[in-house]
């Protein structure tokens, strides 16, 4: 390894470390955030439904870096509160990544033949207990993939919370290498761990779809 | 919540907001046509015969796209600093290269889509390999993956704003300096964040105007990724 980078290795991980927290805080409450408003469009709930197609449709159509200005300027000013970087960034992030979950979950629910769910109402289910036992954990295994493809997004998303003041990865290699000027061996050596992060939760999401995957 | 709205500041400022407006654009289209290009042409790659060129086009594709787009652009501006490239140069590198490689994933998927009786017609007919492709795979292909460029162009658009990192003055760099001159954080973002709503619902409905293109539902909404 070039020398730069082992003699700042220890800054490094630290700064990998902030990245794993964003990320894992991020893809935590999306899921969570994009599990419950998934669920509510599915289910068409009067009124909170239009409401939650608004959000999804508005934070789709926002880059990441304004819903992140939002999340650390606006909503804090609007509000009267004051914001950390790295707990602007993980509401940014939820927010962001939790509209692209909902979408893609909601398409696995719907992906749910018509006739499973008839059965199980037609075997005395009530309809909650339908959408537990049989719509949530079939919809929510084929949508695996597209899931992780997800999580593959908003690690490498995590890059951005640098310009709002986090010292994730990115935030600190420019650190770094204002001290050092080695950018090119520094740029390669953060891509790299990028590189390889991103397709080890690739291939966590296969294997885990490969065990759970719903065998028709 | 007692905060006092106040967008008289925002119109004040609408010289610099149309300048960053214009700007997006221009970002944008460069790295599209350059991204489409090379999307293309690593899209053919990958259904070449050629084992060695599918394994060099999935290289290039699973290189480029699991690295984050940021450092694309540090790369270009930071990198390569000593090439003295100006900062829209860099910007449009970074984001053209960086959706080269989704646009490649498509493109292969297209190709793949497209019947293989077809080329295989093509080619019993007398046409060369690269007649087959342009006059009788890519018009076919287009067709199929004309939603999904769609999702990729919308994406592009807002990928587009961290061209402002590097110090171009596209809208949300725009929005950044009028925040720090006026303060008013909740105004002008909302104000931005409507520009690239409305962008992105252009660029999105604008695809389907291709030759062949067929309206779904999946391109008349606002964006997928």
């Amino acid at each position: 390894m070039p020398d730069v980078i082992l003699r700042n290795l220890p800054f490094l991980l630290d700064c990998l470390r902030m990245t794993a927290e964003l990320a894992v805080v991020s893809a935590a409450g999306g899921t969570v955030l994009g599990l419950a408003v998934a669920t509510a469009r599915h289910l068409r709930l009067p009124l909170l439904s239009p409401i939650l197609r608004v959000y999804i449709e508005l934070v789709r159509g926002t880059p990441l870096l304004v819903v992140l200005f939002i999340c650390y300027f606006a909503i804090p000013a609007l509000l009267g509160y004051r914001a950390t970087a790295f707990g602007a960034a993980c509401l940014g992030f939820i927010l962001f990544i939790g509209a692209y979950i909902a979408e893609d979950i909601r398409a696995g629910l719907a992906s749910v033949p018509q006739g499973i769910v008839d059965a199980g109402l037609a075997s005395g289910l009530r309809p909650i207990q339908v959408l537990r036992l049989i719509v949530l954990p079939q919809g929510l295994r084929r949508v695996i993939p597209v899931l992780f493809s997800q999580y593959v997004r908003l690690f490498k998303f995590t890059s951005v919370a640098s310009v709002i003041g986090v010292r994730e990865m990115t935030g600190g290699a420019m650190l770094i290498n204002a001290r050092e000027f080695a950018p090119i061996t520094i740029l390669i050596a953060i891509a790299a761990s990028y590189l390889v992060i991103c397709s080890a939760i690739s291939l966590g999401g296969r294997l885990l779809y490969q065990r759970l995957a719903v065998q028709s | 919540m007692n905060y006092h709205f106040d967008w008289e500041p925002i119109w004040a400022h609408r010289d610099l907001l149309l300048s960053g407006f214009v700007l997006t654009v221009a970002v944008s289209a460069a790295a599209l046509v350059l991204a489409v290009v090379l999307g293309t042409l690593l899209g053919t790659l990958a259904t070449a015969q050629s084992r060695l060129a599918r394994i060099a086009a999935a290289t290039v594709v699973e290189t480029t796209r699991n690295v984050p787009l940021l450092i694309h652009m540090y790369f270009w501006y930071i990198g390569l600093a000593f090439l003295r490239l100006p900062p829209f140069l860099c910007a449009v590198l970074g984001l053209a290269i960086y959706s080269a490689a989704y646009v490649g994933e498509i493109v292969r998927g297209g190709i793949d889509a497209v019947a293989r009786g077809q080329s295989q017609a093509a080619l019993a007919t007398g046409l060369t390999r690269a007649q087959s492709l342009r006059l009788v795979v890519y018009p076919q292909a287009l067709r199929i993956i004309a939603p999904s460029l769609a999702g990729l162009f919308s994406q592009l658009i807002k990928d587009s704003s961290l061209a402002s990192v590097i110090t171009v003055a596209e809208l949300s760099f725009a929005a950044s300096a009028i925040e720090s001159d006026t303060f008013r954080s909740f105004e002008v973002y909302i104000t931005i964040s409507a520009f690239y709503i409305v962008l992105v619902l252009a660029a999105s409905n604008l695809v389907l105007l291709l030759p062949g293109a067929h309206r779904s539902d999946l391109t008349v909404r606002v964006a997928d990724a």
